[in-house]
């Protein structure tokens, strides 16, 4: 049975495995044309929250209304955002967060008075960036992003010395990457300086698979090429939903609680879902073409 | 080669139990009461013998193992006026206060692992700190860091952490990190200058900064030394060291007048002015030094101050010197930094919030851990490979924790974030393991696991280099995220990974 469906999978891909290649090429494109407009509205290649742009976020230990203090305060803070947290499992309010571009000693200001009792570290959390250092430091973030991405491209180039498949990782690795922060623009997800730790998680990530994909294509002699891509398929595709589903779970759980960590996993889950087109689809076209015509 | 396989397992059983060793076995194992995390400097407790680190096992009889039980037993003690009689018992003595408040100590339960948590987890307040309209030098924040270390330990404040930092485009800061309960006043704190004064009886003689100081003699061995050490008759050594200070003409004017009509005392170690010269910082007496007798009434710019230290060993006393020397100059030149100081980013987390995030993470830590298990559970549908990922990728995290331990690596969320990078590449690592061991080809089991480490290498470098430059960016707030991840995937791929491999071969034959 299984034979059956491979062998029928193996025709159809021969004949199709080159025009498969414009669905990736399209979705890059269009990324791109996206980017380049986006960067013109916002000067900036996402939404930034007030981790990356500077202000201050307020975490009070006590039961209020998001919604009201958003109400009541939004015209003394600017930029006000507020939201609840809940426990998981009893689903009791545990906390609210707000975040303002305002200093954090004019939030706290603002908030003790209205809410006629002192803020201490007891009741409440207080995260205070200023917005130069803020510009530095995301600045230096893409920097390193940057950095870590030519580095990767050097060890690819090592490992597999030879230009073509080297390209075809990389080219994968860039699509997940530019694919995955698209969508996250389309979805309006401002992003905060845990989201940027996924994005250089998410390098890692997309190579893994790319990477054990090429060398079972160019270091092994058993079997056609097509058996060794579907073989490498199944292994690649149990790594990649594993972590995507664990991801997802995760995302489930620390969600209400922690904006870093559940922006981490959402990023991580986009990424590796684009992984799949760009490994499966992207990668393996670039190389089966590459051993194609190097056996001609 | 059979006993080579059992050496790769044995090791990962080894550095398991060791790395549980490193996490469970604190100090204080199966020992009840409560540890003393502070204790007020010259207060009463503080004088009788109660330290940091102590465990209060009773109070005046009374078992104590937890804070409820050492709140109760202090509670309504103090309210009259009249001094009672409290008795600590430590774990190695017995301490008395006589006592009309509340001794001024802070305890907290006694921690049952080694992991230390980050700020973000486990509360406390951070502050990077640099100066306004200006690029430091690495000096200048070295400077600003022993004179901010020394204000601050003045202030009580003793779980403190200052240290110089600095990003990938060459900008120094100042990093301060305190554990636990946060002062409200921390960002004066940091922010103001410090005061020093130097004072004959009550006359300020000067003041810090550059109006009356103007250099203090610092790493030039012709005006800052260590003059020669000595066995003292006690049996231990000595050293005395000496350094210059240039004042101000107007400061040294001064400083004439004041000492003019003070007496000449002699003594066995020369001869000294009568009253001394107090130094103070922030209004709180740090030092007192002998004057020179030749200073008596003496215009001069240039004084030199020296003093000596005492240690059991010749080196030890050299160190103490040396350590002596560097706190004068640096008390001497605060208060004339030539800059102004800006916060540049300043968090403070309730030590509540952290207790409940650390219940989610495990809870999500371990929900994730079954998912992945379940997809190599239902690919693989055997259930000896699949408990063994499982079981390795567990095995790495503990690993991981227990060199945390090791190295009192803060953990804070951005490593939470670096171990599940590592679990997420391990599950990986292991199912490229199992699907190459399972190919149908002519190659020997061996051989075919030894093409499986080809590829995790592949793997591993790219991510090692890709996590590099995020131990600079951003003044190192993310090293922690680069290090977990880095120690993560190393131990991963030069300690279980081999040993799964061999479990793997094993099972496959």
């Amino acid at each position: 049975m299984e034979e059956q469906i491979e062998s029928q999978k193996k025709n159809w891909h021969d004949k199709n495995y080159k025009i498969l290649l414009v669905i990736p090429a399209i979705l890059i494109v269009f990324s791109l044309i996206y980017m380049g407009i986006f960067y013109q509205n916002n000067e900036d290649i996402f939404y930034k929250d007030i981790s990356l742009t500077g202000g201050t976020t307020l975490t009070i230990q006590d039961k209020l209304d998001a919604n009201k203090l958003l109400e009541d305060l939004s015209d003394k803070l600017e930029d006000l955002n507020t939201r609840e947290i809940y426990d998981l499992i009893t689903g009791e309010q545990k906390a609210v967060v707000l975040e303002t571009k305002a200093n954090s000693t004019q939030t706290k200001e603002i908030l003790e008075n209205y809410l006629e009792y002192e803020l201490t570290d007891e009741n409440s959390s207080i995260e205070f960036t200023s917005s130069i250092f803020s510009e530095n430091f995301y600045k230096q973030l893409l920097i390193a992003i940057l950095i870590a991405f030519v580095f990767m491209a050097i060890v690819v180039f090592i490992i597999f010395r030879t230009l073509v498949p080297s390209a075809a990782v990389i080219i994968s690795a860039f699509a997940d990457i530019l694919m995955t922060l698209v969508l996250a623009d389309i979805l309006g997800l401002k992003m905060s300086l845990g989201g940027i730790i996924a994005f250089l998680m998410l390098i890692g990530y997309s190579v893994d698979t790319d990477i054990m994909l090429t060398t079972r294509i160019l270091k092994r002699s058993e079997g056609s090429v097509n058996e060794r891509i579907f073989g490498a398929f199944k292994t690649g595709i149990t790594m990649t939903l594993t972590s995507l589903l664990a991801f997802a779970v995760a995302l489930i759980i620390v969600s209400s609680f922690s904006k870093i960590l559940s922006q981490i996993f959402t990023i991580l889950v986009i990424g590796l879902g684009f992984d799949i087109l760009n490994t499966w689809i992207t990668n393996v076209s670039i190389i089966k073409w590459y051993v194609n015509k190097k056996r001609k | 080669m059979k006993l080579k396989l059992g050496f790769k397992i044995w090791l990962v059983i080894i550095i398991v139990l060791l790395s549980l060793i490193s996490i469970f076995i604190t100090p204080n194992f199966l020992k009840k009461g409560v540890v003393i995390e502070s204790v007020e400097a010259n207060s009463t407790a503080f004088e009788q013998g109660l330290r940091q680190g102590q465990v209060i096992t009773a109070i005046d009889g009374e078992t104590i193992e937890n804070l409820e039980d050492f709140t109760n037993a202090l509670q309504g003690k103090y309210s009259s006026n009249t001094s009672v009689k409290t008795i600590f018992t430590t774990l190695d003595s017995e301490i008395i206060l006589y006592t009309n408040e509340v001794p001024e100590i802070t305890v907290s339960e006694i921690s049952k692992t080694n992991i230390k948590l980050g700020l973000d987890l486990a509360g406390g307040a951070r502050a990077l700190v640099k100066a306004e309209d200006r690029k430091l030098s690495s000096e200048e924040v070295s400077d600003l860091v022993d004179i901010t270390r020394n204000r601050l330990n003045e202030f009580g404040l003793t779980d403190l952490s200052v240290r110089p930092v600095s990003d990938l485009e060459g900008n120094h800061f100042m990093l301060i990190e305190i554990a636990g309960a946060t002062p409200s006043d921390l960002e004066e704190m940091i922010s103001q200058q410090g005061k020093f004064e130097a004072k004959i009886l009550n006359d300020t003689v000067f003041i810090g900064g550059e109006r009356d100081i103007a250099s203090v003699c610092r790493n030039d061995a012709t005006c800052a030394l260590i003059e020669g050490c000595q066995q003292s008759q006690e049996g231990g050594y000595y050293c005395n060291f000496r350094f210059s200070v240039y004042l101000s003409e107007a400061a040294a004017e001064r400083h004439a007048e004041i000492t003019k009509d003070l007496e000449v005392n002699s003594t066995s170690q020369g001869n000294y002015l009568s009253e001394k010269l107090d130094l103070y910082v922030d209004d709180n007496l740090i030092d007192s030094l002998l004057i020179g007798e030749s200073l008596k009434g003496r215009v001069t710019t240039q004084i030199s101050i020296s003093g000596s230290s005492s240690g059991e060993t010749q080196d030890a006393a050299y160190d103490e010197a040396q350590k002596e020397m560097h706190k004068l100059q640096t008390i001497l030149i605060t208060g004339s930094l030539p800059y102004k100081l800006e916060i540049t980013k300043l968090d403070t987390i309730s030590p509540d919030l952290g207790e409940d995030f650390v219940k989610f993470i495990i809870f999500a830590g371990i929900a994730a851990l079954l998912v992945a298990s379940l997809v190599v559970f239902v690919r693989y549908k055997k259930f000896k490979p699949s408990l063994m990922v499982i079981l390795f990728s567990f095995s790495e995290v503990v690993i991981i924790l227990g060199i945390a331990s090791l190295i009192q690596w803060n953990l804070d969320l951005a490593s939470i974030a670096g171990i599940l990078a590592t679990i997420g590449t391990g599950f990986d690592d292991q199912i490229v393991i199992l699907d190459e061991a399972k190919q149908k080809t002519i190659l020997s089991l061996k051989q075919r696991l030894k093409r499986a480490f080809a590829i995790i290498m592949g793997a591993y470098f790219t991510a090692v280099v890709s996590l590099i430059p995020l131990l600079w960016a951003g003044a190192g707030l993310f090293k922690g995220f680069a290090i977990t991840t880095i120690i993560g995937i190393s131990v991963g791929v030069f300690i279980t990974r081999p040993a799964f491999s061999q479990i793997i071969r094993r099972i496959e034959k």
